[in-house]
């Protein structure tokens, strides 16, 4: 893995950074959910940030195994104000569409490389996943359906 | 509405102007279409913030975006742009050409300043600058006489600017 440029190492610190601040930001809109379907919408939010915080865990592993030590940058502020789960819904649904984006404009750059490919190749069909249950979810407004689709998901992963 | 008030609903935010300008910036190259990625690096922000970001700005019109999630000023965005660089510029020309600030400091501050001030008063400041920084004998003369002013504070400690209190002392405090 010596032949890894540290383009690609700081491209995978900034992949981590999206999901730890995902991870911060689902974190606190838990709290400010109010409204119909808070219950529901809580519960994908707690779902998600296990989730982001597993998928920062493996960035940082791979970092690790390259030779690095994982750098954090990120500059995030958000307000207390309340939300409604559709909203926050939405909101998510942004978040998860740019790791998306993230992850699929990487994957060239990793291209044919034994770890790398298969890494980015695997969170981008969890990504495309999520971004698709939360928009259909967005669609019918039953939050619920969409935890347990997210659960069945992450059952899935290796 | 209270001033302080009507400073909370401005609905040009510090963080939204900045948005406004990168996608400018960004999108210069590009027919005016900037991809949320150049955004997140020119703002040094994930390009999750910067789509969280973007919703008051799609909602309130100013921006627009496309199916390959590419974002563009709309016609609306690109005046309160353009409006923004303008007074950026005007109050960057008045502390550093008029106030004698220097260079990074009046970067610094014309970019706290650039989306607070009306058009209104951005126009009346470009107008105070052209005239100070012109060949007028008057203007020339008035410039050359503030800038070799020390701005020494009575013995009284007060002025017409003070009001009773002196304010120069207070600044020199809070440094």
């Amino acid at each position: 893995m010596s032949g890894v440029s540290t383009e690609i190492v700081d491209d995978l610190n900034r992949l981590m950074a999206e999901e730890i601040e995902a991870f911060l930001r689902y974190f606190q809109m838990r709290f400010r959910l109010r409204g119909q379907n808070r219950q529901a919408a809580e519960a994908f939010f707690e779902q998600s940030l296990k989730e982001t915080l597993e998928h920062a865990e493996g960035l940082a592993s791979r970092i690790n195994s390259l030779g690095h030590a994982p750098t954090l940058h990120i500059r995030l502020s958000l307000s207390g104000d309340a939300m409604r789960p559709d909203e926050a819904l939405a909101e998510a649904a942004d978040v998860e569409q740019q790791a998306l984006d993230a992850y699929t404009e990487f994957l060239p750059r990793v291209a044919g490389d034994p770890v790398l490919e298969p890494f980015v190749r695997k969170q981008i069909e969890i990504e495309a996943e999520h971004v698709q249950s939360i928009r259909d979810t967005i669609r019918t407004t039953t939050p619920l359906s969409l935890v347990q689709k997210r659960a069945a998901a992450a059952d899935r992963k290796p | 509405m209270e001033t302080w008030k009507a400073f909370e609903a401005n609905e040009l935010t510090h963080s939204a102007a900045h948005h406004l300008l990168a996608i400018h910036d960004v999108g210069l190259a590009y027919g005016g279409w900037a991809r949320v990625s150049d955004i997140a690096r020119r703002l040094d922000i994930t390009r999750g913030s910067v789509s969280v970001n973007l919703r008051p700005l799609k909602k309130r019109g100013w921006i627009e975006t496309d199916e390959h999630h590419m974002v563009k000023l709309s016609a609306r965005g690109l005046k309160a742009a353009q409006a923004v660089m303008a007074k950026r510029v005007v109050v960057r020309a008045f502390l550093s050409e008029v106030l004698d600030t220097p260079g990074p400091q009046a970067d610094i501050d014309s970019c706290k300043i650039e989306h607070l001030i009306s058009d209104e008063t951005g126009r009346r400041l470009a107008r105070f600058t052209r005239l100070l920084t012109s060949d007028d004998p008057a203007a020339k003369a008035f410039l050359a006489r503030f800038r070799s002013s020390h701005g020494e504070c009575p013995d009284n400690r007060t002025c017409d600017v003070c009001k009773g209190r002196c304010l120069a002392d207070e600044l020199q405090r809070a440094i």
